[in-house]
C-alpha cells in the first residue's frame, strides 16, 4: 500500500484535468486524432474469474515474414493458460507511437496493460509518471538475467521504468561481391569508407555508394551520435543535466556528412532517408555500404532480395587516427507497464516471461534474429552461429543517446534538425554546429519551444 | 368627433396581424421541439469544440505538468507566450504557413477560376469532367501525400525517371532542399486543392445573368474587358468565400508536411500546427504547445475578420451598381 501512495503522490498538483482536455488540444489544433481504448480488460476479468485478458501494445518487430509478437503471446499462453494476452498494433513510427501513449495514458486509461517502447522513452516517461516503476514490483535479483548496461539505459533517477526485451545497433553492412572484385578490404575508418564508396559509383559497380538514415527524424540523431562519439566528444554533463556539445568536434562531424554527398559516396537524397529508404537502396543491389540496425541482415536475405549471399557485416568504422572500431549507437526496444493497469500481476509474468530464456531464444533465433538481452542467452554459442549480426556484438562498441534527460525529444530535434541542414548543404556545418549548441543549451533547460 | 384617429398600436397590427393565441402557443411548442431536437449536437458541440477551445486558452497561461493522473497545472504564466515569441522554431513556422498560405491560395484562386471558366463553356461532358476535377480533392490528405512522396522519392520516383529520361542527368533531389521541399508541398497542395475552388467559382460563374453578358458584347466590349469588368467584379463574392475558406484550411497545414518532409529538411516546412502537435506530443510541453495552438488561431481569426470586412464592403458596393 505505501508503494501505491508514494508512487501516486507524482502526480499530486494543484488542479487535474483529465483525458478530454487532451483530445481537446486536437481538435484545436484540427490536427490529429487521438484513440483512447476502451479498456476491455475489466470486462473480460468480471466475466470469467478464471482468465485475465492483458492487451500488449506493439509496434510491428519484423516488415516481413512470421510476427514475433505473435510467436511470444502463443507460447506465453501456453505456459500461462489462465492470462490471454491480446495484441494491439502500435504505429511504426517512433514519435507518432510515443503521442498516442502519452495521450491515452495521461486520460487514465486502463488499456494498454503493457506496452513496448523505445529504449530512449525512460526519461521522459519516468519523469511524467506515464510507466511503471518496475523496480518497486519487481526484486533486484530479477534484473541481473540481463546483459550489462541495459538495466541502466531503462531507468531514470534511479528506479527501472522498462524491461529490456531485445537490443538493436548500428551495423555496417557491405556488399561482399564487390569489395572483392575490386580489391578492397572492409573499411576501417569514414575517410576510407567515403573513398571506397565514391570510387565503386564512380567506376560504375554500383549506382549508390553509402546509404544511411539522414532524415530529419529520430534516425538522425542515432547516426550523429556515432560519428560525434567517433571524435570523443559528449553531447551532456555526467549528471545529464548541461549541454556541452563541442562545437569544433560537431562541425568536423558535419563537414564530414555533406562530404559523403559532395564526394559522390552517398546520393544527395539520402537526407530524406530513413531506415526504409536506405534499405531499399541496399536490398536492390543499389548501395555498396548501409549503415543499419540488426533487422537489415535478414531482411537483405529474405526472398526477393537481390543480394542475397552477397553481404558482409562488420562493426562501424571511425575516424582516422582513432581505435577501431567506432561507435555503435544503441537502439532496442522495452516493455513498460502501464501505470493505471488493473492486471498488474498478470503484467508482470508477461514481462518475466518474454525477457525469460525460452522467449528470448525464439526472439534470437531465425527468422526472428534478434539480439536478445537475456544474458544467458546470449551467451549460447549455439545462437551466435545463426545469426551474423550477433556474431560481430562482441567486437563492436556502444554509444547511447542522451535520453536521461526528460527533455531528450527537445534534444534530439536540437540534433537532427540541424545535421540534416548540413547535410542538405543548406546550412554550412559550423554554422549548424553553433545552432546545434545554442538549441541544446535552451533544450536542456526546457526554454523556448 | 368623427376623427379616424387610427391608434399607433393598430398600426403596428394593421401590418402585421397578431399571432393568435394558438399560433403563439405553438410557436413556443416549436421552439422547445427545436431546442429538444437541437440539444444532442450542442453538447457533442459544447464537449468537443467550446470546452476545449477555452481549455486550450487556459492551458496556454498556465505552468501545466503531465502526469499519469492527467494534466496538473501549477500556476498562471505569461511564460508560455514569451518561450514562444522569442523562439526561432516559432518565428519561422509563422513565416513559412504565412508564405504557404499566400502562394498557394493566389495559385489556386487563378488556376480555379480559368478551370471553371473552361468548364461553363463546355457544351458536353461537364459532369465527367468535373468528376475527373474532384478526384485529388476527395483523396484524403496524407494518403495523396503518401503518393507524391513517391513521385518524388528521388530513387525510385517517378519525377527522377521522367528527369532521367528528358534530361539524361540525375534526379532533383526535390524534398532535400528547403525552397525545392517548399515548391513541392505548393505544387502538391494546389493539385489538390484547385478542383475545389473551381467548382465554388463555377457555382458564381453558373449565377452571372447571361443579359449581362449580351449588354457587354452589344457595346462592343472585347472578352477581355468583359471578363475583367462584368465576370470579375460580379464573382467577387463568390471569390470572397472560396479564399476564406482556403486561407482558414492553408494555416492549418498539417497533414502535408508531416507525412511529406516530416518539416525537414531541418524546420524549414514546419507549420505551425506541426510545431504545436510536436511541442505538446512529442516534447510534453503543453503550456507552450496551447500558446502555439491558441496563437494560431487568433491570427487566423483576425485574418479573416480582416478579410469579411473588406469583403463585405464589396458586396455593398455590388449591390449599388447592381
Amino acid at each position: 500500500m505505501r508503494r501505491t501512495r508514494a508512487y501516486r503522490s507524482t502526480g499530486r498538483g494543484r488542479r487535474r484535468w483529465g483525458a478530454f482536455g487532451v483530445g481537446g488540444m486536437v481538435a484545436v489544433m484540427g490536427a490529429a486524432t487521438v484513440s483512447v481504448t476502451a479498456p476491455s480488460t475489466s470486462a473480460a476479468v468480471t466475466h470469467a474469474a478464471k482468465t485475465t485478458t492483458i492487451t500488449w501494445w506493439a509496434s510491428p518487430i519484423s516488415t516481413s515474414g512470421p510476427d514475433l509478437r505473435k510467436a511470444l503471446i502463443t507460447a506465453f499462453e501456453k505456459k500461462n493458460p489462465g492470462i490471454t494476452v491480446k495484441l494491439q498494433t502500435a504505429p511504426t513510427n517512433t514519435d507518432t507511437n510515443r503521442a498516442d501513449l502519452v495521450t491515452t495514458i495521461s486520460g487514465g486509461a486502463k488499456s494498454p496493460d503493457i506496452f513496448m517502447g523505445d529504449v530512449i522513452w525512460p526519461g521522459q516517461f519516468g519523469a511524467h509518471g506515464l510507466a511503471l516503476p518496475l523496480s518497486k514490483y519487481l526484486p533486484k535479483s530479477f534484473f541481473k538475467r540481463f546483459a550489462s548496461g541495459l538495466v541502466e539505459g531503462a531507468s531514470y533517477k534511479g528506479q527501472v521504468y522498462g524491461a529490456p526485451f531485445f537490443q538493436d545497433q548500428g551495423f555496417l553492412y557491405y556488399r561482399k561481391d564487390l569489395l572483392a572484385a575490386a580489391h578492397m578490404p572492409v573499411p576501417k575508418t569514414w575517410e576510407q569508407l567515403r573513398t571506397d564508396a565514391a570510387t565503386l559509383v564512380k567506376q560504375h559497380k554500383v549506382k549508390y555508394g553509402f546509404v544511411f538514415e539522414g532524415g530529419s527524424y529520430e534516425g538522425g540523431t542515432c547516426n550523429f551520435m556515432e560519428y560525434y562519439a567517433d571524435t570523443g566528444g559528449k553531447v551532456l554533463n555526467a549528471t545529464d543535466t548541461q549541454s556541452v556539445l563541442n562545437v569544433a568536434k560537431t562541425t568536423k562531424v558535419l563537414s564530414f556528412l555533406r562530404s559523403l554527398v559532395t564526394s559522390g559516396a552517398s546520393p544527395g537524397a539520402v537526407d530524406t532517408f530513413q531506415e526504409p529508404q536506405a534499405m531499399t537502396a541496399f536490398q536492390n543491389g543499389q548501395a555498396a555500404f548501409l549503415r543499419n540496425w540488426d533487422y537489415a541482415y535478414s531482411t537483405s536475405q529474405a526472398s526477393g532480395s537481390k543480394v542475397i549471399g552477397k553481404v558482409g557485416v562488420a562493426p562501424l568504422p571511425t575516424f582516422a587516427g582513432q581505435p577501431y572500431p567506432g561507435y555503435s549507437n544503441i537502439g532496442g526496444w522495452n516493455l513498460y507497464i502501464n501505470p493505471h493497469s488493473v492486471n498488474r500481476a498478470a503484467d508482470l509474468k508477461f514481462i518475466e516471461f518474454v525477457t525469460g530464456p525460452e522467449a528470448q531464444t525464439i526472439e534470437a533465433r531465425p527468422p526472428f534474429s534478434e539480439i536478445p538481452t537475456n544474458a544467458s542467452v546470449r551467451a549460447n554459442p549455439a545462437i551466435k552461429r545463426l545469426n551474423p549480426p550477433f556474431a560481430v556484438l562482441s567486437r563492436t562498441k556502444l554509444v547511447p543517446r542522451p535520453a536521461q534527460n526528460p527533455n531528450y525529444p527537445k534534444i534530439s530535434q536540437a540534433i537532427y534538425t540541424n545535421m540534416n541542414s548540413a547535410l542538405a548543404g543548406s546550412t554550412s556545418p559550423s554554422a549548424a554546429a553553433n545552432a546545434m549548441a545554442s538549441q541544446l543549451k535552451s533544450a536542456v533547460s526546457n526554454t523556448g519551444l | 368627433m368623427a376623427t379616424t384617429e387610427i391608434p399607433a398600436r393598430d398600426v403596428a397590427a394593421a401590418r402585421k396581424p397578431a399571432p393568435s393565441r394558438r399560433a403563439r402557443t405553438s410557436n413556443r411548442h416549436y421552439a422547445r421541439v427545436g431546442w429538444g431536437f437541437s440539444s444532442p449536437a450542442l453538447v457533442v458541440i459544447g464537449a468537443f469544440t467550446i470546452f476545449p477551445i477555452i481549455f486550450a486558452v487556459v492551458l496556454s497561461f498556465e505552468n501545466v505538468n503531465v502526469t499519469a493522473a492527467g494534466f496538473s497545472l501549477q500556476g498562471a504564466t505569461v511564460g508560455n507566450y514569451h518561450d514562444m515569441v522569442s523562439s526561432g522554431l516559432w518565428r519561422h513556422a509563422l513565416w513559412f504557413t504565412t508564405i504557404y498560405t499566400v502562394v498557394t491560395v493566389a495559385v489556386e484562386l487563378a488556376l480555379g477560376t480559368i478551370f471553371a471558366l473552361v468548364l461553363e463553356r463546355l457544351s458536353g461532358g461537364r459532369g465527367i469532367m468535373m468528376a475527373l476535377l474532384l478526384i485529388p480533392w476527395s483523396l484524403i490528405t496524407v494518403i495523396s501525400a503518401e503518393l507524391w512522396s513517391y513521385i518524388y522519392n528521388p530513387t525510385y520516383g517517378i519525377l527522377s525517371e521522367i528527369w532521367h529520361a528528358v534530361t539524361g542527368g540525375s534526379a532533383p533531389n526535390v524534398l532535400g532542399y528547403p525552397l525545392d521541399a517548399t515548391i513541392a508541398l505548393m505544387f502538391a497542395d494546389v493539385w489538390k486543392t484547385t478542383p475545389f475552388v473551381a467548382i465554388i467559382v463555377l457555382a458564381g460563374l453558373v449565377m452571372i445573368p447571361t443579359e449581362m453578358f449580351e449588354a457587354a458584347e452589344v457595346d462592343g466590349a472585347s472578352g477581355w474587358k468583359t471578363f475583367w469588368r462584368v465576370t470579375v467584379p460580379l464573382l467577387r463574392p463568390t471569390l470572397g468565400i472560396a479564399v476564406l475558406f482556403r486561407v482558414l484550411q492553408a494555416f492549418g497545414l498539417f497533414d502535408l508536411p508531416y507525412v511529406l518532409t516530416g518539416g525537414g529538411p531541418g524546420t524549414s516546412t514546419q507549420s505551425l500546427a506541426m510545431l504545436g502537435y510536436n511541442t505538446m506530443f512529442t516534447n510534453i510541453d503543453f503550456g507552450p504547445g496551447a500558446a502555439v495552438a491558441v496563437s494560431t488561431a487568433v491570427i487566423v481569426l483576425i485574418l479573416c475578420l480582416v478579410f469579411l470586412r473588406a469583403f463585405k464592403q464589396q458586396v455593398g458596393k455590388e449591390t449599388i451598381s447592381a
